[in-house]
């Protein structure tokens, strides 16, 4: 019974949260940039606005990419919710991100195709930072169970300092956020006009917009294993990240892929072997 | 019972080759290949309840198998001194002179008595071996028959070269089978050269310069893991006084002497499994026809490397030598993945793939805990079924385009749906769960957590994997037209085995716990606890779990309700894609200068001024030949 309840509780933390955390993502964002910004339900209104619109493919499967994107991000939190293995949400979660690209790559527009090589590349970028951060959170609690690790007695933020940071470059890429938004991002003037989002439209756009909440979600959840001991270090925890994230997104500018590559697995290889030797050595 | 099967399994294929070879009528060949073919699948399923087994004949046909074997082996190295000699390659000609000095030396003048007790031994490792040759190896050569005609249609011969393609596919799968059966270590030795000539044969098979020039590669390289283990083998018999591969393994290394022979093993198995810096003969076969490189440079004969390195592993626990090993195969599965980013050679992208995937199973033999050796033999059985299958899909698309190159595919959907969907599939089954390849790699990551170097290689060549496959499968979908679906025609044996690879494939991933209590934990053997529980469905460990079933379920779920999408996709609006508003009538077109159409058009992304391999392949020779170096250095 109380397995059913978290299937439930997954199910419905993705629209939920993840549709509040982008609301008020685009009200602090507009403030920061001196405007007021649209109210925190927006993200509900366009979906629901994008799902009543007339269905338009370039390719039908299209649509099969955008359900099952939407059915592995879904699988991944439910996942989670369910303490299930580490590794494994890693990996379902990353079924998702194919699909996603897998989808634009079904278009021969240039700005889908470039936007989805793009996006491969930024998944390059980021998978092997949170394999690392899972291998980190393995060293220290000698399980890939959520249910184990939440078990653990002390925060893993205070073994895992490093590896949170190399988190925080994964969190940048996968909430498209500057300087890592190559392959769309939420304002449509960018040279590839909506990248990797071009060609989807209507309620399939609804339906990726949706699956990505759902990721948002994963990640937060990621992140709240690092203060797990109790809920005011968790909230205050994931507040401070993601205000950082929206701080780091408004600063500064969208860079190029190779330089994304480049640094990012530069600091991020870096910072990753740093705490994992601590973490050898302190066994 | 056993020892008809076994003898079936070995035998078979020697007397259909021949007699492939001796009637030259299409039909009938056709024939004695579906018939061998289905035999050897019979008989290895029918052999599955017997394992463990030990079988000694002593005779075959009223002469001693030994004596038959030795005559052989030597006919063996004579004919591929020939080949030296044929081809000017001082190479061959010194490395098959010094292997037959060195058996010389062994037969006549070291070796006293019988050389082992057992000279079969089937566990249930050797078995799932031959599980893989006779099923695996066996659709391949059915599909081999659709192919060939239409290869030597393309090629317009004059005179069919079939009798000897097939001779040597069939005879390969007996070879294949006595190999991994084999417990002696000459009779090891023996197939182990065999599949060597046979490849060597099967890559020059199109008489090309190029396929030539690559065939006489092929051979110095496996001739000089051939050598490497010849000469252990005379070592092991000095230390221990006889050559019963068991036995080798249970004694361990208690001698110092002992190592040296066992890391030229583990060499001689780097070469087979053409691991960095060998891993150009493995490139250069790839000028075969496509079953050749499904068969023998996919699926079986490379996998004898980390079969026997699998074998291997628990004599070198906790040695030095394994610690190097799982450096050395972590090294190669990311190079491998490396360079095939920077492929757009169909063939060569699977090459790199097959490369990078071997790899990883050495790193698991390396790391060498019950996890580890578990991952490595899942990956053995879903590699050889996924590979196959991703093999004779590109063979089969490249024989209606005339080119494989990932470029020429695009849009391959429009032109043949039903072989595009199969190979998309097989990407899928390549790099995502719940299917057998990623949940080995799942448990391979899992197993390798605990060693840093290891982790690091394998956590990066990964996410390399992942960008290579998934750019593949989008490009054969990337197709502006939608709506309408109409299978393609293939010969019914194409259809049969592809269909067939792609549903067992699919089917094995379900059965993965299944499989796991039936065949991999006896396979682990007395050696290592077996890691994981099955309680409904679901592998668990003491610090892991892999929902098998409840996943498969979950994800069919997810993929009828998307099929169930994109049939009413079909019905909904379909418009071009975006160009900017400018697009003409036509579709991917836009209205340029002057008004006239221009083709859009993006090309993938190679990365060829990173990934490419100008610019990669000295340094990861370099790196595996430091590698190899410590591994070979560190022993003595």
């Amino acid at each position: 019974m109380n397995d059913y309840l978290l299937v439930a509780a997954g199910v419905l933390a993705g629209p939920v949260i993840g549709g509040l955390v982008s609301g008020a993502d685009r009200i602090i964002t507009a403030r920061v940039q001196a405007r007021v910004g649209p109210p925190l339900f927006q993200p509900f209104y366009d979906v629901a606005k994008l799902l009543g619109k007339e269905a338009v493919v370039v390719n039908v499967w299209q649509a099969f990419c955008a359900y099952a994107y939407l059915a592995a991000s879904v699988l991944a939190v439910v996942l989670f919710f369910l303490q299930s293995d580490l590794l494994l949400i890693f990996f379902t979660q990353a079924v998702g991100a194919l699909f996603l690209v897998g989808g634009a790559l079904t278009s021969t527009s240039p700005f889908s195709q470039i936007g989805a090589h793009r996006e491969l590349l930024q998944i390059l970028t980021y998978e092997p930072l949170l394999v690392f951060v899972i291998i980190g959170i393995y060293l220290e609690t000698h399980s890939f169970k959520i249910s184990d690790i939440l078990r653990w007695p002390e925060p893993l933020l205070l073994k895992l300092p490093f590896l949170f940071v190399v988190l925080g470059y994964a969190l940048t890429i996968k909430l498209r956020k500057s300087p890592f938004d190559l392959s769309t991002c939420h304002h449509a003037h960018q040279e590839l006009v909506k990248g990797l989002l071009t060609d989807y439209s209507g309620p399939f756009l609804a339906l990726v917009e949706i699956a990505h909440w759902f990721d948002v979600v994963f990640l937060l959840c990621l992140c709240a294993l690092f203060w797990a001991t109790n809920w005011v270090g968790m909230a205050i925890l994931l507040v401070v990240t993601y205000l950082l994230e929206i701080v780091i997104d408004n600063v500064t500018a969208r860079m190029t892929w190779r330089w994304m590559l480049g640094y990012v697995w530069a600091m991020g290889l870096t910072l990753s072997l740093v705490n994992l030797i601590w973490l050898y050595a302190a066994r | 019972m056993v020892n008809e099967l076994t003898t079936i399994l070995v035998l078979l294929p020697f007397v259909s080759a021949v007699l492939i070879y001796l009637i030259r009528v299409g039909a009938i060949r056709s024939l004695i290949v579906l018939v061998t073919g289905s035999a050897l699948i019979v008989c290895s399923l029918l052999l599955i309840p017997y394992a463990p087994f030990t079988w000694s004949p002593h005779t075959l046909l009223g002469v001693p198998l030994h004596g038959v074997v030795q005559v052989a082996d030597f006919a063996l190295l004579l004919i591929i001194l020939y080949f030296g000699y044929k081809h000017r390659n001082l190479v061959i000609q010194l490395l098959s002179v010094l292997q037959i000095i060195t058996m010389v030396y062994l037969e006549f003048f070291v070796v006293k008595g019988p050389i082992s007790t057992d000279i079969f031994y089937c566990d249930n490792l050797s078995l799932i071996m031959v599980l893989v040759a006779s099923i695996v190896g066996s659709l391949i050569c059915f599909q081999a028959i659709p192919y060939m005609k239409n290869h030597e249609h393309h090629l317009h011969l004059e005179k069919s070269k079939q009798p000897q393609f097939f001779f040597v596919m069939i005879l390969f799968l007996g070879a294949m089978n006595g190999v991994v059966l084999a417990n002696d270590m000459t009779f090891f030795y023996f197939f182990f050269e065999l599949t060597t000539l046979c490849s060597f044969l099967l890559i020059g098979h199109d008489a090309t310069e190029i396929a030539t020039k690559n065939a006489v590669r092929a051979l110095w390289m496996n001739s000089l893991g051939g050598a490497a283990f010849a000469i252990a083998i005379v070592f092991i018999y000095y230390d221990l006084g006889h050559l019963d591969m068991q036995q080798v393994i249970r004694t361990g290394p208690v001698a110092g002497l002992y190592v040296l022979p066992v890391a030229l093993l583990v060499f001689s198995a780097f070469t087979k499994s053409a691991q960095f810096p060998f891993q150009s003969w493995l490139l250069g076969a790839m000028v075969a026809p496509t079953p050749v490189s499904a068969l023998l440079h996919s699926s079986t004969m490379v996998k004898v490397g980390v079969y026997f390195v699998l074998r291997l592993a628990p004599a070198i626990q906790l040695s030095f030598l394994s610690q190097t090993l799982a450096v050395f195969g972590a090294f190669s599965f990311l190079a491998a993945a490396a360079l095939a980013i920077g492929q757009s050679n169909g063939k060569k992208v699977l090459a790199y793939s097959t490369i990078s995937n071997l790899g990883l199973i050495f790193a698991c033999a390396g790391i060498n805990t019950p996890e580890a050796i578990t991952a490595g033999i899942l990956l053995i059985m879903f590699h050889a079924v996924v590979k196959a299958l991703l093999f004779l899909c590109v063979g089969t698309i490249e024989q209606n385009i005339d080119s494989r190159d990932i470029e020429d595919m695009r849009g391959v959907y429009a032109k043949m749906p039903v072989t595009a969907l199969i190979t998309v599939m097989g990407v899928i089954m390549m790099i995502m769960p719940p299917f057998g390849v990623l949940l080995s790699k799942w448990m391979a990551i899992e197993a390798a957590a605990r060693n840093i170097y290891a982790i690091i290689m394998i956590g990066l060549g990964g996410a390399l994997t992942v960008m290579y496959w998934a750019r593949w499968a989008g490009t054969l979908m990337s197709d502006p037209f939608a709506g309408r679906f109409k299978a393609e025609t293939q010969p019914v044996l194409t259809w049969f085995v592809l269909l067939g690879l792609c549903v067992g494939g699919g089917v094995m991933s379900v059965a993965i716990p299944w499989l796991y209590v039936l065949l991999v934990v006896p396979a682990l053997g007395g050696a290592y606890v077996p890691p994981f529980t099955v309680r409904e469905g679901i592998l668990e460990s003491s610090f892991g779990s892999f929902p098998v079933v409840p996943l498969c379920i979950v994800a069919a779920i997810g993929f009828l309700v998307s099929i169930w999408a994109v049939r009413r996709a079909a019905k909904a609006r379909i418009v071009s894609p975006y160009l900017s508003g400018a697009q003409t009538s036509e579709v991917g077109t836009f209205r340029g200068p002057m008004n006239q159409p221009v083709k859009a058009w993006a090309r993938n992304y190679y990365l060829n001024s990173i990934f490419g391999e100008e610019r990669l392949t000295t340094w990861v020779n370099l790196g595996a030949g430091v590698l190899l170096t410590l591994m070979m250095g560190g022993v003595l």
